[in-house]
């Protein structure tokens, strides 16, 4: 961790997020909405590198917890008139209970069990949305009265420090000791736990902070929007892209996931006018970086750092 | 595609020209058009507006002022939708906004309105929630109008139909409601419940399904073992799948309703003519003069697109028409003189006649609903064409069925 | 009455699930493979046979017959384009070509379902059934198709039954899932395996997804659920086990049709998702798993 704040990667970071924080005062709305939204894309995608990436396990279930923080969130505005801020610390919290019901059957399991049962896991929420259409608004969407606020910079400023403390807390965590134990179960558990490491209890704690912060960043996502819907949070289609993000951006980096992030969501946009194929190119695009640079943008980038 | 980056390009273009000359005059009615452009229904949105805009334009315009139509896909999801209408308003500085013929969409759409003060109508969303906030907190919601009839006036036109049609014609007493699990059938289903009692249609089941269903052996089974006369139906995002399994299986009993996807053009290629015999609500058809403009609408429509409209093709033609209207009478596009403009719309359309209920009726900004205003038709699928069956001043052909279906008491 | 409604319908259905499950763990049990485009496969054979049909104006056999050989095409393409390359690369460690074979293929399940999106729309598409009407069984109007369905499934899975059991090739095959390593000091080319058992595939995901497009229909909405399905029934089964994922299959088929006809419609899925969990926390491996 120590090393970190000498690293040129913490200069590096620094100096990004300061030019970041002065974007609202020369960037359009527009743009301001689209790298918010981006932004608490990337704390999806980090939340789940930590998770995956350094515990080795194929989580297709990252939605299941966004999805649990957004809709509890929403729903608890939408039925009970709380003000916003609430909301969205019990939405956080909902997320973590989800978690720890989500770790008890999948923490049994490794390899495909394991993504089945988070997969499933993402369906039985998806349906339970559905079959709950009077309290969730069913199959397209909740329609939430509050929000946090209309103006851009603010929404922007938010989802950047958001982004920031989360970054620092995931990139802290996997550098710590318990990053590294999970790290070693990944890849060889039987050993990590011959050398009297607790996996069970540190792969737990992976879940807990990945749902925290994967709860919060829906619920704050939800009331950036001012609407909840199964496309936006649960579906598995986001759960693919936020996998993809951090493959993109390199995994057991945590901040080469928020950096995929942002560049799907942004790629997204600019493919635009390309209407409907848009997402054929980002994928096509996802799919030649799996196959021919398998360490991601940030992969490369720090093993060059790491050997220097 | 071509036409969005066209229009894209054309934005462009037009935003440097006004930079450099400050030409006031010329500066254009932005019209945002956020749609589902890869399904059936949507797809006919921002065909039928630009359609509407290149006509007016080819006309001179709004005193001088062209038409501008900006398109977003928003791929049937409400988020998508929000992100297109707070680009719409923030970067690409519309003056109003079409949006959408899914309620969730709209309804998710209608606190943004608010909030950044755009108006926007919605071309083919039904549920009552849309004009009843407009109702019940005007000062805030005033700026959504809902440009298609509500699931209330839905079912109230299926009703008047259904006496006609079923009940004086072939004496049916008896039916099944199916309709899918979403905000717009909510309020057509309490519609029915109430009007098909009061026509002599008893309701002996009603079953609401998920619109993620694919297998409706086990719906139709079950509306099979009441024995209803007809089944009623209120679907939108299915279409397809229940009408060739109907078919398929040979379920005796005539479907008879809305079903949105039938109203396309496409509907038989679609399910392989299972369509035959489908009876479904429709504001306007091919080949139906519901006014002397519903005709040439459809006819330019099919010219330039290779295919019919949608029902929502319809309204989001007449939209962009009545829009044009109001800024005109406005004399402005400023959003407040534009929705005082818009309420005292009387706009003779493709569909009817179109007016908006007031600040005091219950569904304020809603389209308004009967005679000599808008009744909506029934139409019927025969021989691949899509026939108008009701009402009688436009009815072109009698009710007729496939062979599997038994008409008991005809 | 309704008991035997529901074990005609449950019976197609779960045939159905049979047969789409069966080439997916084929493939799983050979070369460890999850292909995560199963479902886009599936439906690209249905929309296939159904242009065949509406755009091309052939006839119904010869649609599904183009629809299965568009699905053997799609499934060598992702073999090749997509798995062999991963499989082969050397910058990818090999306990992590898992991860990377299942986030390439949903991908590339992606890129093919937005193709269907972009040139047929998001629109269900039903494709013209071989044969039409219905017949009565002890009083069940029960369509011809439907009964079609079944029969095509089963003689699909008994025709590969026979080929595993009683073919050269088929034997290969059989040893190569029991043990990759084995065959190869046997001799036996891995490569040439692997390709057989993708032909395999994709002739067994085409016939699926044709007679899914005939039964039910389908559309690019179809995809993300199909693939999940085939999943859960390939892993309640017991990974790699075929009878395994024959007996899940009519599990999960049953299930949700008893659920159907008895509960509502609305909740089909959800007993058998409970299931599903419930099966992972008392025996990981599945039903018919080894471990």
């Amino acid at each position: 961790m120590a090393s970190f704040f000498k690293s040129r990667l913490f200069f590096i970071s620094i100096a990004i997020v300061i030019v970041a924080a002065t974007l609202p005062l020369y960037m359009s709305g527009y743009v301001l909405g689209l790298l918010t939204v981006a932004f608490y894309f990337g704390v999806f995608a980090m939340s789940w590198d930590l998770l995956f990436g350094f515990a080795g396990e194929v989580n297709f279930g990252p939605t299941f917890l966004i999805g649990v923080g957004a809709y509890t969130a929403g729903i608890l505005n939408a039925q009970t008139g709380w003000s916003v801020y609430p909301c969205i610390v019990l939405g956080a919290l909902a997320a973590v209970i989800a978690g720890l019901v989500l770790a008890l059957p999948a923490l049994r399991v490794r390899g495909p069990y394991f993504g089945l049962t988070t997969l499933v896991a993402v369906l039985i929420l998806q349906n339970f949305i559905v079959v709950f259409a009077d309290l969730t608004g069913g199959e397209i969407g909740l329609t939430i009265p509050d929000v946090i606020t209309i103006n851009a910079g603010a929404n922007y400023w938010i989802a950047l420090g958001f982004m920031t403390i989360s970054a620092l807390i995931l990139y802290g965590l996997a550098q710590s000791p318990i990053g590294l134990v999970l790290q070693a179960s990944g890849q060889d558990p039987v050993q990590a736990g011959a050398l009297g490491f607790n996996i069970v209890k540190h792969k737990l704690a992976a879940f807990i902070v990945s749902a925290f912060f994967s709860g919060l960043s829906g619920a704050l996502l939800v009331f950036y929007m001012g609407t909840a819907s199964v496309g936006t949070v649960v579906d598995i289609a986001v759960g693919v892209n936020v996998i993809v993000a951090a493959v993109l951006g390199g995994r057991r980096t945590v901040l080469g996931a928020a950096l995929g992030a942002i560049f799907l969501i942004v790629a997204g946009e600019f493919l635009r006018p390309t209407g409907e194929l848009a997402t054929f190119i980002v994928s096509a695009v996802a799919l030649l970086v799996v196959l021919f640079f398998p360490g991601g943008f940030l992969g490369a980038a720090l093993s060059h750092e790491g050997r220097s | 595609m071509t036409t969005t980056f066209r229009s894209l390009l054309g934005a462009t273009a037009l935003g440097l020209v006004l930079a450099s000359s400050q030409a006031l005059a010329a500066d254009p009615i932005k019209i945002g058009v956020i749609a589902e452009a890869q399904a059936i229904a949507g797809a006919s949105i921002p065909q039928a507006a630009q359609l509407a805009a290149d006509e007016i334009n080819a006309k001179g315009g709004v005193d001088g002022r062209k038409i501008e139509i900006i398109t977003y896909d928003n791929h049937s999801s409400s988020a998508d939708s929000v992100r297109a209408f707070q680009r719409a308003v923030n970067e690409d500085k519309v003056n109003i906004v079409i949006a959408s013929y899914i309620s969730e969409v709209v309804l998710a759409l209608e606190p943004w309105a608010a909030r950044l003060k755009t108006p926007f109508i919605t071309p083919g969303a039904a549920s009552n929630e849309i004009s009843k906030a407009v109702h019940a907190d005007y000062e805030k919601n005033k700026y959504t109008f809902h440009g298609y009839l509500t699931s209330a006036a839905l079912a109230q036109s299926v009703c008047d139909a259904a006496k006609d049609l079923l009940v004086d014609q072939k004496h049916m007493k008896t039916a099944v409601i199916m309709s899918e699990d979403a905000a717009w059938t909510k309020p057509l289903d309490i519609g029915y419940e109430d009007c098909l009692p009061k026509i002599g249609l008893k309701v002996l089941d009603h079953i609401r399904f998920s619109p993620d269903t694919t297998d409706f052996t086990p719906i139709f089974n079950k509306i099979e073992g009441s024995k209803p006369d007809v089944i009623i139906t209120g679907i939108s995002h299915v279409g397809v799948q229940p009408t060739v399994q109907w078919k398929n299986q040979q379920v005796p009993i005539p479907m008879f309703g809305i079903s949105s996807q039938a109203t396309n053009s496409t509907f038989s290629k679609d399910t392989n003519d299972a369509s035959e015999g489908v009876i479904y609500q429709g504001v306007s058809g091919t080949g139906v003069a519901v006014t002397p403009k519903s005709i040439p609408f459809t006819e330019a429509f099919k010219a330039k697109f290779g295919n019919f409209p949608s029902y929502c093709g319809y309204t989001a033609y007449d939209e962009v028409y009545y829009i044009a209207d109001a800024v005109k009478r406005a004399g402005s596009t400023d959003a407040d003189k534009l929705v005082a403009a818009l309420e005292k719309t009387d706009w003779v359309g493709t569909i009817g006649r179109t007016q908006f209920y007031g600040k005091d009726d219950p569904f304020t900004h809603s389209i308004k609903y009967g005679k000599g205003l808008i009744t909506g038709l029934m139409l019927q699928w025969q021989d691949s064409q899509q026939v108008a069956v009701w009402p009688s001043d436009v009815a072109k052909a009698k009710l007729k069925f496939p062979s599997f279906i038994k008409v008991t008491t005809n | 009455m309704l008991a035997l409604q529901i074990l005609i319908d449950g019976f197609a259905i779960s045939a159905l699930y049979a047969l789409g499950a069966t080439g997916f763990t084929l493939i799983f049990g050979v070369s460890g493979v999850l292909n995560l485009s199963h479902g886009a496969i599936m439906v690209l054979a249905a929309v296939a046979a159904w242009a065949a049909a509406s755009v091309l104006h052939l006839g119904s056999y010869s649609g599904a017959l183009l629809g299965v050989a568009v699905a053997v095409v799609a499934s060598f393409a992702t073999y090749f384009a997509v798995v062999q390359p991963i499989q082969k690369s050397r910058r990818i460690a090999t306990e992590e070509k898992e991860i990377f074979i299942l986030t390439s293929t949903l991908l590339w399940g992606i890129m093919i379902q937005e193709l269907i999106a972009y040139f047929f729309t998001n629109n269900a598409k039903t494709v013209l059934p071989i044969v039409e009407g219905v017949v009565n069984i002890f009083g069940e109007r029960t369509t011809k198709n439907e009964i079609f369905t079944a029969v095509v499934c089963c003689v699909s899975i008994g025709l590969l039954w026979l080929l595993v059991n009683r073919t050269r090739t088929g034997k290969a095959v059989l040893a190569a899932s029991m043990n990759p390593r084995g065959v190869t000091l046997l001799g036996l080319e891995l490569g040439s395996i692997y390709l057989v058992v993708w032909g395999i595939y994709g002739i067994l995901a085409g016939i699926a997804g044709v007679l899914l497009g005939m039964f039910l229909g389908v559309s690019s909405y179809s995809v993300g659920p199909l693939t999940a399905s085939a999943f859960s029934i390939v892993v309640l089964g017991g990974l790699g086990s075929v009878s395994g994922s024959l007996i899940a299959a009519f599990v999960v088929g049953y299930l949700e049709t008893i659920t159907a006809y008895l509960i509502s419609p609305a909740y089909r899925t959800i007993p058998a998702l409970l299931l599903l969990v419930a099966v992972m926390y008392v025996r990981p491996q599945g039903l018919l798993g080894r471990r």
